[in-house]
């Protein structure tokens, strides 16, 4: 696809707006209807889905030129994918998601990028991940990535071969502040039996520079790992981290993978209704789970298609053969709750935007690398969210998200590698714009009360029973 | 005179830099808009370009920034959620500066007691029903649906809607409210500017509001609504929220105080006695003909197609041709939705009774496939919030509402053929969808209480074709000639063909009005109130005297 | 002829000559009439009463009027006139009774519509409106000769809220003729050809009040007391006629008690007539009433009307009464609120008579002393315990008995705003009580704006204190004024066009 295939889905744009709201059935207060942290952001209605689109068909058109204001309207998105859900609670003919990474794609192509791009990528290039400042390394992929894994046994799928991998993705193999859950991980997989192997350090998805509008660095990647895989034999990754998940189970899945893609959370639901899996010890906290873009509404499955658009009835658009509609309905929702809801003593409760309509955490879309005050604004607004309900902490399935909300509670350096949030403080940032008004009762959490970040597997490992007991 | 570096600079000293752009590209994302490529040159999807958007975040700001734009004969044009034409610039020949009204989103105060909201220009409807539920209170969300800004349907707008007809249109519902004038002065009308609070919207003496808005408001053509406060009306039932189910066709449980039914009748003359039999017996608690948006023919198909989130809109073709659906189809050709709420279960079950007893007189009946558990609670969500209205460009991303024009019953029910006729006749030729002649959707009543009603004509383009654009702008020129033959008014389409037409064709036409001295009193008002000439000819008048 | 008699003579020809002789006056006796009514306004006789009898002749009136700079009081009711309203503010001002012109055009009992001329009275629409299955809300016991297009313009409150959708509702449309002398119609109407019949002809009926275009035009008459236009004719919205009533009431020692209840009735849309009333205000209705009676009245009573109609009536009655007993035992058990079916003299028939009927003669307001001022203004339920506290203290205080106050408190627009009254009856050969009277209606506004009373209807001397609140408005109504009355020959000196 180029950027000219997107040409209809701005022509068909109405400019309705619902883009920057979560889908308004699901709105529940004032506070929390908004969806799209870009265009709360950037405010104008450029910076929306819809905006977008009409922002490349000005471009397309001749009207208007590429400007750093254009830059930063392509750029400074998370591409969380609210906007795609919620234009097609009404529609079958447009791809407002699609189009905004096709939209990145042609302007790295003209070499019109953020400022802080070129360094990232550099980094990139050079070290095989995201994670850390691509000038002071906070881990050296060579030397520590596998350093969650020191003296376990696990075979190694670089000179050995396996059925099943798991990858625990950069954020984990780097990010020491995330605590054991690669660990913890890769002890269930291989109590239960799995022919489980790691890759060893380096292997990035790929999936953050294809997010960026690198599509060719990621193609070096997919082609690269999928080789890897190929000739370790596996046929079934199973991964911790919602960026990897939806790399492979949709990015890579595009380029002929054919591998299984599983998320960790989906395989502790799967051995916990087999049986092969319990929960004994108690954990009492109330908690609320943050659905992450790339596995919640982004987490569909891949289905292929090649097809063109026709028209019925005369001018009804639709596509010969029907193409598949990622609109967020089967997204990977139910697992991670009936995992936390199997934990003993654990109370889950929900935010006002959970499931398809969950607010970003900010992170995604090359935000927390090019544009840190935006990451920590959007960061804050969840965590604000996520505190609202009462809960003692928030748990996502994706360390992006985890090591985002802990930055928000501690400020962007913080992280003892307990896991373990201290309580919450004003980073700074900007306040959330819903922040004025008129707030619903009780939705304004004290700004002292401890509040803690988890990943599932976190708390996974807290239920497990313990060892030698 | 006009816009020069120097008043950008006046704008970023006012509001902030960041809070004003003149990119080109920001530009033209306020400057296209749905429904332009009808009325614009060689089916252009851009109204004109604004000259600059800058987003005030306090009346003081509204009120500098017009300030300037009148020393400096800049034209104002302020847009709140900003979906239609009619929010964009309008004139090629003046420069505009765009007011996106999207930092003043406050709800400033729901008063339970007294039944009063009062908002800022971006609360949209889902917000303030959301919060108003919550103390068993509810608003009118206008047709445009719940992404819509409600200060702009009450002030700015038409604001009517399925829930009008017991709620009020937001005509109605308007209380006081807060000016911008196109000179910068404020206003502050009713109880409001004696400051005894929001409550009130008439007087002292004549009401203020009266030059603020009639049957449509100014559409933004005279001046800034920067406040205003709407008025609430009771909701039954629980204050919980419990939408579920599967995206796109979320769901909302009936409440025991509540039944969701579509009604069908068997022919046009029983339509209309059975919505005067509504109004006399007061049942009913949104009453809509909503679901026929997708056409008659398709109707039934497109509906259980959405509600199955493995089906796509394709799949509508073969749908159509299940004998089942087939029958349906038939069964619901004339029929509209009814939600009943009830403030005791003693009224609800009187109601109900009341319902079918009418239902028999009039040879009506239930559509028990959509009166079923998946499809009550599904239209249950449909119209108590109106999340789904943008399902009206479903078909092909294009779509222009035709015919509407607003009268009694008896009345509507005589054009319905003639609109049916032409839409058949104009999409014969494959260039509009083909869904059926009848594609008619309305409110119930447009005032509440029951009354008036207005049946539009969805018509269906493919906003990406020129040649399916064209044809819908031939539709709308038929509908009026078909109007005209039949001594009608021209509906719907006729206020978006406006926008097509030269000043001086538009004066024309004013001046050939029924009653031309009203647009005589509007050229006088507009005169007094906005001598710089700021705002635009959205707010209708005769050419200047002389 | 240049001098006054010579311009009296030219003007009576003028006058003659549209109206046709008969139906120019300028007799004092029928002069008198129109020079002072039961406010302070100075007296000041009319030049002459004119007496149109169609919307041409109202037309020339006006057209005459500007060309010859004279002053224009139209008035649509008969006496009593109670608000200076109706009285010339100015020398040489010509009346234009109006009562001439009270065709019941059109009842239309499928629309339920009236479409009446402003001479049309109460008295006369009910019994024609009956026969067609068919009645319109009134204010509370109108006076026989209340012209219904006069008090619906003036925002009289009335007293069904549940179908008091918005101000000046049930009044919908109406054909005007403006002070430039340029006739319209408003609302939906202002889109038809400007003839009725023609319209009717069409199948076009006068049901939605808003507009034509971007203007709201019968808000702008609505409270103007006659100074931007005079109304020809005006559609005005009926209800079915109820086939099942009945009234209950709800007595409480404490006007806070019954707030509550109140306002849920509001919200849930519950009853027919709903208002809130004094013991003085419904002795004063339903007089004469036995002394022994009058003394037993609670303080505050919620009156309720209930009605059945349409479909099965008696059960519609039955689950409203049901639904109201419920709220009162709800929230009235606090304060031992209870539903009673009669007061002290006053049973379910009686109250509905009063409630349904007009008033005999003399009016009702009268009928205690000879005289009444009435002090009204609009809030919010919840201010209305200490609003209404400080309405009274304020008479106690000008020298009148605070108990001798008729309380008046009417919801409007379905329980958002409150119509709230003070009606003073004295005794007008009692110096000292007419003074205490007069200190109270004339200080009403300083003192009880500043809590929050808000006079939207600015009669006479509460003009002044009512425009200096509010620049803003004040400014934008005269300008209004310019456009609709550049001459300002439509009864000048009200309001704030002085």
């Amino acid at each position: 696809m180029a950027l000219i295939d997107y040409r209809p889905d701005a022509m068909r744009c109405t400019r309705c707006s619902y883009c920057k709201w979560v889908p308004l059935d699901l709105v529940k207060s004032w506070r929390y209807a908004k969806g799209c942290p870009s265009v709360e952001h950037g405010r104008f209605h450029s910076y929306s889905g819809g905006g977008r689109l009409i922002t490349y068909l000005s471009l397309l058109d001749g009207r208007s030129e590429v400007t750093d204001r254009v830059v930063d309207i392509a750029f400074k998105c998370q591409l969380c994918g609210n906007c795609d859900v919620t234009c097609k609670v009404c529609r079958y003919d447009m791809e407002p998601l699609a189009a905004q990474h096709e939209f990145r794609f042609w302007l790295v192509e003209q070499g019109r990028v953020p400022t802080r791009y070129e360094s990232i990528i550099d980094g990139y290039r050079r070290r095989g991940t995201m994670v850390g400042d691509p000038n002071t390394l906070v881990g050296d992929p060579q030397s520590d990535g596998l350093r969650w894994a020191r003296d376990l046994r696990v075979k190694d799928l670089n000179t050995d071969r396996g059925e099943v991998l798991l990858h625990p993705g950069c954020r984990f193999s780097y990010d020491g502040g995330l605590g054991p859950v690669a660990r913890t991980s890769l002890e269930i997989l291989q109590e239960a039996g799995l022919d489980v192997g790691v890759l060893g350090a380096g292997r990035c998805c790929g999936g953050r520079v294809y997010h960026m509008g690198y599509r060719d660095d990621f193609t070096t990647a997919a082609e690269a790992t999928l080789a890897a895989w190929e000739a370790a034999g596996v046929k079934t990754v199973v991964t911790l981290c919602a960026d990897c998940y939806h790399t492979f189970k949709r990015l890579y899945a595009e380029r002929g993978s054919s591998v299984e893609v599983v998320h960790m959370v989906e395989m502790v639901a799967r051995l916990l209704a087999e049986g092969r899996l319990e929960f004994t010890e108690e954990v009492p906290l109330t908690v609320t789970y943050h659905d992450p873009c790339h596995l919640g509404r982004q987490g569909e499955p891949y289905v292929p298609w090649d097809g063109v658009e026709k028209k019925i009835f005369g001018q009804a658009v639709v596509y010969d053969p029907p193409r598949p509609r990622y609109n967020g309905a089967q997204g990977i929702y139910d697992a991670p709750r009936d995992v936390l809801r199997a934990i003993p003593g654990l109370e889950l409760v929900e935010m006002e935007r959970s499931r398809e309509a969950a607010w970003c955490c900010g992170a995604g879309g090359g935000v927390r690398e090019a544009f840190p005050e935006f990451n920590a604004w959007t960061a804050a607004e969840r965590v604000e969210e996520a505190r609202s309900t009462g809960a003692d902490a928030v748990v996502s399935a994706c360390p992006w998200c985890e090591r985002n909300f802990l930055d928000a509670l501690r400020g962007p350096r913080g992280g003892d590698g307990t896991g373990v949030a201290a309580p919450f403080q004003d980073s700074g940032v900007a306040a959330a714009p819903a922040g004025r008004g008129v707030a619903a009762p009780g939705v304004t959490a004290a700004a002292d009360a401890p509040f803690q970040v988890f990943d599932v597997l976190d708390l996974v490992r807290q239920a497990l029973p313990r060892k030698g007991a | 005179m006009g816009f020069t570096p120097e008043v950008y600079k006046l704008f970023e000293d006012i509001v902030g830099p960041e809070n004003v752009s003149d990119d080109p590209a920001v530009l033209d994302s306020y400057a296209f808009e749905v429904l332009a490529d009808l009325v614009r040159p060689e089916q252009s999807h851009y109204m004109p370009r604004p000259v600059a958007v800058a987003l005030p975040g306090t009346t003081e700001e509204v009120q500098a920034l017009v300030r300037v734009c009148n020393v400096h004969r800049i034209k104002v044009k302020p847009l709140s959620t900003g979906w239609y034409h009619f929010a964009a610039p309008q004139s090629d020949e003046h420069d505009t500066l765009q007011l996106d009204m999207r930092r003043m989103d406050r709800i400033l105060e729901i008063d339970e007691t007294n039944m009063v909201a009062v908002i800022e220009p971006y609360v949209i409807a889902a917000q303030l029903q959301a919060e108003v539920m919550k103390l068993g209170l509810n608003i009118n969300v206008t047709g445009a649906g719940a992404s819509c800004s409600i200060l702009a349907s009450a002030c700015a707008y038409a604001g009517q809607g399925p829930m009008a007809y017991w709620m009020g249109g937001n005509a109605e519902n308007l209380l006081a409210l807060e000016w911008v004038t196109p000179t910068g002065d404020v206003v502050r009308t009713g109880s409001l500017g004696s400051g005894a609070g929001w409550f009130a919207a008439e007087g002292p003496g004549p009401s203020v509001r009266g030059v603020c808005r009639g049957t449509f408001g100014s559409r933004g053509g005279m001046g800034v609504y920067t406040k205003c406060a709407i008025k609430l009306c009771h909701r039954p039932g629980t204050t919980e929220w419990n939408v579920h189910g599967t995206t796109p066709a979320y769901r909302l449980p009936v409440d025991d105080l509540f039944r969701v039914y579509t009604l069908a009748v068997p022919s046009w003359d029983a339509w209309a006695d059975l919505y005067y039999k509504i109004y006399d017996n007061e049942i009913g608690y949104i009453f809509h003909r909503q679901f026929n948006l997708a056409g008659a023919n398709l109707a039934p198909a497109f509906w259980l197609m959405y509600n199955d989130h493995t089906k796509t809109l394709g799949d509508v073709e073969w749908m159509a041709q299940d004998p089942a659906v087939k029958e349906l189809t038939e069964e619901m050709r004339i029929s509209f939705q009814f939600i009943m709420a009830g403030r005791s279960t003693g009224d609800i079950e009187l109601q109900d009774r009341v319902l079918d007893a009418l239902l028999q007189q009039v040879g009506g009946w239930k559509v028990e496939r959509f009166c079923e558990d998946d499809m009550a609670e599904f239209t249950n969500m449909y119209l108590q919030r109106l999340g789904h209205k943008h399902i009206n460009y479903v078909w092909a991303g294009g779509y222009v509402g035709t015919w509407m024009q607003i009268g009694t019953p008896d009345w509507v029910k005589n054009y319905i053929p003639i609109a049916s006729a032409g839409l058949e006749r104009d999409a014969a030729d494959g260039l509009l969808v083909q869904c059926g002649g009848d594609a008619m959707m309305g409110s119930g009543s447009g005032f509440p209480g029951g009354g008036v009603t207005g049946l539009e004509q969805f018509v269906s383009y493919d906003a990406n074709d020129l040649e399916s654009t064209r044809a819908a702008v031939r539709h709308m020129e038929d509908a009026v000639k078909d109007a005209a033959s039949h001594g009608l008014p021209p509906g719907k389409e006729g206020l978006y063909l406006e926008l097509s037409k030269t000043d001086e064709q538009v004066h024309a036409e004013l001046a050939a009005a029924n009653q031309p001295a009203i647009f005589r009193f509007q050229r006088k008002i507009k005169d007094a109130i906005d001598p710089n000439d700021i705002g635009d000819r959205l707010y209708a008048t005769l050419p200047p005297e002389g | 002829m240049g001098n006054a008699i010579g311009r009296a003579v030219d003007a009576r020809d003028a006058l003659a000559e549209i109206v046709r002789g008969e139906h120019v006056s300028d007799d004092p006796a029928t002069l008198a009439g129109f020079t002072r009514d039961h406010s302070d306004e100075l007296p000041i006789p009319p030049w002459f009463v004119v007496r149109p009898g169609d919307e041409s002749q109202v037309r020339e009136l006006v057209g005459w009027a500007n060309a010859t700079g004279t002053p224009l009081v139209p008035v649509s009711s008969g006496p009593p006139h109670f608000r200076g309203d109706t009285v010339p503010g100015r020398p040489g001002a010509v009346v234009v009774d109006l009562r001439r012109m009270k065709a019941i055009r059109r009842i239309d009992r499928r629309n339920k519509l009236a479409v009446i001329e402003p001479g049309v009275t109460y008295a006369q629409l009910q019994p024609a409106l009956a026969a067609e299955g068919l009645r319109v809300v009134t204010p509370l016991r109108p006076r026989a000769g209340k012209s219904v297009i006069a008090a619906l313009l003036e925002r009289e409150p009335t007293l069904v809220p549940r179908y008091h959708y918005a101000f000046p509702e049930p009044l919908r449309n109406c054909g005007v003729v403006w002070g430039n002398g340029e006739a319209t119609y408003t609302g939906e109407a202002g889109y038809g050809p400007p003839s009725l019949d023609a319209q009717w002809a069409a199948g076009m009926r006068q049901v939605d009040p808003k507009g034509p275009a971007q203007t709201d035009f019968v808000r702008l008459l609505s409270g103007a007391q006659g100074t931007l236009g005079i109304v020809t004719w005006a559609s005005v919205k009926c209800t079915l006629l109820p086939e099942t009533r009945k009234v209950v009431f709800v007595p409480a020692h404490r006007l806070e008690h019954l707030i509550g209840v109140c306002g849920r009735l509001q919200r849930l849309r519950l009853g027919e007539e709903v208002l809130l009333a004094s013991g003085s205000l419904l002795a004063s209705l339903m007089a004469p009433m036995r002394e022994a009676d009058r003394s037993e009245l609670p303080p505050w009573t919620l009156v309720v009307g209930l009605a059945g109609r349409a479909m099965f009536p008696e059960e519609c009655l039955a689950v409203q009464e049901t639904d109201v007993r419920e709220v009162v035992a709800d929230l009235g058990r606090e304060h031992g609120l209870e539903v009673a079916d009669g007061l002290p003299g006053i049973d379910s028939d009686g109250m509905l008579e009063i409630l349904t009927g007009v008033s005999a003669e003399p009016y009702w307001r009268l009928a205690d002393k000879g005289d009444c001022r009435e002090v009204f203004f609009n809030a919010t339920l919840d201010k209305l315990p200490d609003l209404v506290a400080a309405a009274l203290w304020l008479a106690e205080e000008s020298g009148y008995p605070a108990a001798d106050v008729g309380v008046y408190i009417q919801p409007q627009q379905q329980g958002v705003v409150h119509h709230c009254e003070f009606t003073l009856p004295f005794d007008p050969a009692d110096a000292d009580e007419a003074a205490a009277v007069r200190a109270f209606h004339t200080t009403a506004v300083e003192r009880l704006a500043p809590a929050g009373a808000y006079f939207s209807r600015p009669y006479g001397p509460w003009a002044n204190p009512v425009y200096a609140r509010d620049g803003g408005s004040t400014a934008m109504l005269r300008t209004i004024k310019g456009v609709f009355d550049p001459n300002n020959v439509l009864n000048p000196g009200k309001l704030c066009f002085r």
